[in-house]
């Protein structure tokens, strides 16, 4: 029905081998093998925090405890991570960390997606000045929102709900949910649009026929990086959250402090571990796209 | 009139229904408590007792009577400019090398998002141990080992070197994203451009500053921006890990904030100190739009 | 959109209005024996214990228990072992009017503020209506008062500060145990050029740190010291302010804590004590598991002993009297106090010290002998039995005392007079402002 014209292909971005255009090597190999070494240096900066980690999940207490702490292991020991299940309820805190997760990232993609729809798309007088409505919140801290929303929650008897959580976290994401959405459609080509309105479709047909198919790439985005946050997320989590059973991960790494703040590390290092693998899996599955919407957004902004 | 539109025929009410639950949404999680922080910025409240109006008596307080506020002011420019250094100009630097390698990009540019992912309390954690002094920590290992031995010293608790010392950390964690955007952004530089400014004979650092980087300009103003307001909101790492020690050498707006709500229970002033945050990212935002745009014109 | 803005404004002071002045309770608290019909239903505990500590375990299992006479009851125990996230989450509940039945606080002066408004129920009267009141050490009750001496918060606990130290470590250095406060940084001195850290302390809860600076005015002054300075009515400046401030400095010149200890966290300080690397280490008989049973690393378990705070010359407190917390203390709620409610208190109460005894600490109470654990070292017995020579004084935490913003500012100058970053006369003027800044608004 609707005549579809090919989807905006990305620019240069993702073509894997270039061909070589630089012709001019005087003294190519110590800039090519410096820049290799300095590449190699800095990813072992970046990596080796969480093959630290993982180590240290793995020691003894006593080793711990008395070792160095940077050098390897005397000896390996899965106890921690008995330990870490046995007090805490890692897997109820997974599910919360979950739900949260998912349920503000529908929030964020769909609400994200009409903005941008509205304002791009469609069009209104006072479109700058909703745009920068919705800039604030890429600005503000969210620490503002801490009292006045526990006092609106209160009220409305909301506290110590998932939405309490889902709101403000859906809420501070939005706008920049709702930018890189806007700078996606900006680079859907007006014929698009029109050779949809020819045949009839309105615009609630287009949303969903064109524009929402095409942002994939986009939605995935927005979902990883706000998933980042969102899962590690402890200020709301701490504020609006009283009961056991909807504690979220950071909260649940709160069980392993003892008497007076004696913290249990190696049993939190080993829940630490576990509680981020989901989110490492769906990144390290999502990671292409979710890159090549990043440069989609950057490079048309 | 309305440059954006892009479809013919639409009506009022399709706006409507598209743009108000995301305006709902974020008006309720959002802008309505940036309001009510402004209207509780005029009363003096520790949560418990009645409420008392005392007109602008905390906005005097904190421009002129309080010398916590100003030095937790200047430690969060610092702290901004030492995560704006390492984020932008890391991402700037790893990303042009990334150019420049043929195999393995891939792989590379997940490696570095990697600590995205890490909940701040692991990394707090894991930068105490970096920084110890005794018992010694990796940095100051690393010292040993070069030879240089006088820059030993007790990172988190030298008055000194603390602010620089939690604000790495945040700079770090982040850069793999910036690093992404620019990336992307400079793979997009056209290729024709580059080959006829070496034809031209231009070095790589002309090339660089003539070509590549009025190329990137719009890319580098997002991402500053970005930068920029995370930096002014960051709060956990230094809160973790110093919690605005020693003394208040590396107390930030944000943190002073949250102290002044949740442990001196002064929610006047705390919602005094947020409405001035606001302000500083607002006129922050406009003067790097303002900057780096007059650059672009000249 | 400016109508809007209006609108949001005056929805906002409507909800905050609502909120602020919905506080008045209907309960009276001295009301301790209500009458009527016990009608289960579910309870809340709103508390900041350890998870899987001794304290939750009982209450678990003595709620489980009574829930098995009367069908529907429950208690639900909600935990923030973290304490600043705790206080956080109290205060936030106290503004929003929604404390649970139960809560844990200090003697706080934000408690006592509570307890003026006829929030909390009277903790005294409601011990002597259950019976049970003459049972309590008043050393453990004590430590719950507020200045006035009345009493709103229950103690689940009681514990003895001690100074432990490793006899193997002073003896390389050639130092004995120090007989006066006055002797310590001298002894810092000798034992660092013997290579050796002399005090591990976990500088980032800062309360350690802050139980330093209480010792000499307790013995120079007693504990009415920290409850007039605390108002503005005595300050750092007088004799027993000054003797405090810069014996805190002699032992920072004396490098008498780990170098960055203020970064330093509570498992890595006590894993320098118990690794050998440190001759002493300030902490209390919480820790007796671990440095009184076979838990403790055999290199140094036959080197570790204790002393108590030692005395000053013309110390006016005993030898007998120094640090003896009963831990954060429960609060009851008086809106939400009803038949059940004091039913229940009066059954897990009763059961209550028996069930703790049993699981190797002191309980508040005296009516129960504390089982000694089997992997226990004699060391545990002689702490314990500390509990039974206390003077009537004791050494009260300051971070239980001062107005919340004086102690912030305190524990951050504290850190700086140690480290040497500014002098003993910076640090007392400092704090002398400071405290005539905030007291008045806390103590009116």
């Amino acid at each position: 029905m609707i005549t579809q014209t090919a989807p905006p292909t990305p620019p240069a971005a993702v073509l894997p081998s270039r061909p070589p255009v630089k012709r001019r090597r005087r003294r190519p190999d110590l800039f090519r093998t410096l820049s290799r070494v300095l590449i190699m240096l800095i990813v072992i900066v970046q990596v080796y925090p969480l093959a630290w980690l993982f180590l240290t999940s793995l020691r003894t207490e006593q080793d711990f405890a008395t070792g160095d702490p940077f050098a390897l292991p005397s000896s390996l020991t899965w106890e921690n991570y008995a330990r870490a299940f046995d007090t805490g309820d890692l897997g109820r805190n997974i599910l919360n960390s979950f739900i949260v997760t998912m349920g503000a990232n529908i929030l964020i993609v769909l609400l994200g997606m009409m903005a941008a729809y509205a304002i791009q798309v469609l069009g209104f007088r006072l479109s700058k000045l909703v745009r920068g409505l919705f800039l604030i919140g890429i600005i503000v801290p969210v620490q503002i929102a801490l009292v006045p929303l526990f006092i609106d929650y209160s009220a409305v008897n909301l506290l110590d709900t998932y939405l309490s959580m889902i709101i403000p976290l859906a809420g501070f994401s939005l706008p920049m949910s709702i930018y890189l959405f806007c700078s996606f459609y900006e680079y859907i080509p007006k014929e698009t649009y029109e050779a949809a309105s020819l045949d009839g479709a309105g615009p609630y047909r287009i949303f969903g026929l064109i524009t929402m198919p095409l942002s994939l790439n986009t939605v995935v985005t927005v979902v990883l990086v706000n998933s980042i946050f969102i899962w590690n997320d402890f200020i709301f989590a701490n504020t609006f959250v009283l009961s056991e059973d909807l504690k979220t991960i950071p909260l649940g790494l709160q069980n392993y402090i003892g008497a007076m703040g004696k913290v249990d590390w190696t049993a939190t290092f080993a829940a630490v571990c576990v509680t981020i693998t989901p989110l490492l899996l769906v990144f390290l599955v999502l990671n292409k796209a979710m890159i090549q919407g990043l440069e989609n957004g950057a490079t048309k902004g | 009139m309305q440059p954006n539109r892009m479809l013919p025929n639409r009506s009022r009410t399709s706006v409507l229904v598209f743009l108000l639950p995301p305006l709902l949404l974020y008006a309720a999680a959002v802008l309505f408590p940036i309001l009510q922080s402004l209207f509780l910025s005029f009363f003096s409240w520790n949560g418990i007792s009645d409420m008392e109006f005392v007109g602008l008596d905390n906005y005097v307080r904190m421009f002129v009577a309080d010398d916590i506020f100003w030095r937790a002011f200047m430690n969060a420019l610092i702290y901004l400019a030492i995560c704006l250094v390492l984020q932008l100009g890391g991402a700037l630097v790893v990303a042009s090398l990334l150019t420049s390698l043929r195999r393995g990009r891939e792989l590379i540019k997940t490696l570095y998002l990697l600590p995205a992912v890490i909940s701040t309390v692991a990394i707090a954690f894991l930068f105490i141990r970096i920084y110890s002094l005794e018992p010694v920590g990796l940095l100051n290992q690393l010292f040993q080992w070069v030879g240089l031995d006088h820059l030993e010293r007790p990172w988190l608790s030298d008055v000194n070197t603390v602010l620089a010392a939690v604000s790495a950390p945040e700079g770090w964690r982040f850069t793999g994203l910036y690093m992404l955007i620019i990336y992307a952004a400079l793979l997009a530089v056209p290729k024709e451009l580059e080959e006829a400014a070496v034809l031209d004979g231009a070095s790589r650092w002309t090339l660089f500053t003539k070509i590549r980087f009025p190329y990137i300009r719009p890319v580098w103003i997002t991402t500053t921006i970005m930068a920029t307001t995370y930096g002014l909101r960051g709060f956990d790492i230094p809160y973790l890990m110093t919690n605005g020690g020693p003394g208040q050498s590396s107390e930030l707006l944000t943190t002073y904030m949250y102290k002044a709500a949740f442990t001196s229970t002064d929610f006047g002033y705390a919602s005094t100190i947020s409405v001035f945050i606001v302000v500083e990212c607002l006129v922050a935002v406009g003067l790097i739009l303002f900057v780096l745009k007059r650059k672009a014109d000249s | 959109m400016k109508k809007m803005l209006r609108a949001a404004a005056a929805a906002a002071v409507t909800a905050l209005a609502l909120t602020a002045c919905g506080g008045t309770s209907s309960t009276d608290p001295s009301n301790v024996s209500p009458t009527g019909e016990i009608k289960a239903r579910e309870i809340s505990w709103l508390l900041s214990r350890p998870a899987d500590g001794a304290v939750i375990n009982i209450m678990k299992k003595l709620a489980a228990d009574y829930a098995k006479e009367h069908p529907g009851f429950e208690l639900n125990l909600i935990t923030t072992p973290d304490r600043p996230s705790y206080i956080q989450k109290l205060e936030t509940l106290a503004a929003a009017n929604k404390l649970p039945e139960l809560f844990d606080t200090d003697a706080t002066p934000f408690a006592q503020q509570l307890a003026k408004q006829g929030k909390m129920m009277d903790a005294e009267q409601l011990l002597e209506s259950l019976g049970i009141y003459g049972n309590y050490r008043p050393g453990a009750l004590d430590y719950q008062r507020f200045d006035d001496g009345s009493l709103y918060m229950i103690p689940f606990q009681f514990e003895l500060e001690f100074i432990w130290y490793n006899k193997a470590l002073l003896e390389k250095a050639g130092v004995a145990v120090p007989t006066s406060l006055d002797d310590i940084p001298a002894m810092c001195t000798t034992l660092r050029s013997a290579g050796i850290t002399p005090i591990a302390i976990d500088g980032q809860d800062q309360w350690p740190l802050e139980r330093y600076i209480a010792y000499q005015p307790f013995r120079e002054a007693g504990p009415e010291f920290v409850q007039k300075l605390k108002k503005g009515e005595a300050k750092f400046s007088d004799p027993a302010g000054q003797k405090t401030v810069n014996w805190m400095a002699e032992l920072g010149k004396a490098k008498c804590f780990q170098d960055g200890f203020s970064a330093q966290g509570y498992s890595d300080a006590q894993n320098q004590f118990t690794s050998g690397q440190a001759a002493m280490y300030n902490i209390g008989t919480w820790e007796l598991p671990s440095l009184a049973t076979d838990k403790l690393d055999p290199s140094v378990r036959n080197d570790i002993d204790f002393f108590t705070l030692p005395t000053t010359a013309g110390s006016v407190t005993g030898a007998n009297e120094f640090v003896s917390p009963s831990g954060i203390g429960m609060a009851v709620n008086a809106k939400t106090y009803d038949p059940l409610v004091s039913d229940f208190l009066k059954f897990a109460l009763a059961k209550y010290p028996a069930e703790y005894a049993a699981t190797g600490a002191l309980s508040p109470t005296t009516d129960v002998e504390t089982v000694v654990p089997g992997n226990a070292t004699p060391l545990y017995q002689k702490a314990l039995d500390q509990a039974n020579s206390l003077g009537s004084k004791q050494a009260m935490p300051w971070d239980t005392q001062l107005d919340p913003t004086t102690n912030g500012r305190l524990q951050q100058e504290l850190v700086l007079l140690v480290q040497g970053n500014i002098s003993p006369e910076q640090f007392t003027e400092t704090m002398d402002k400071t405290i005539a800044q905030n007291a008045p608004k806390f103590f009116k």
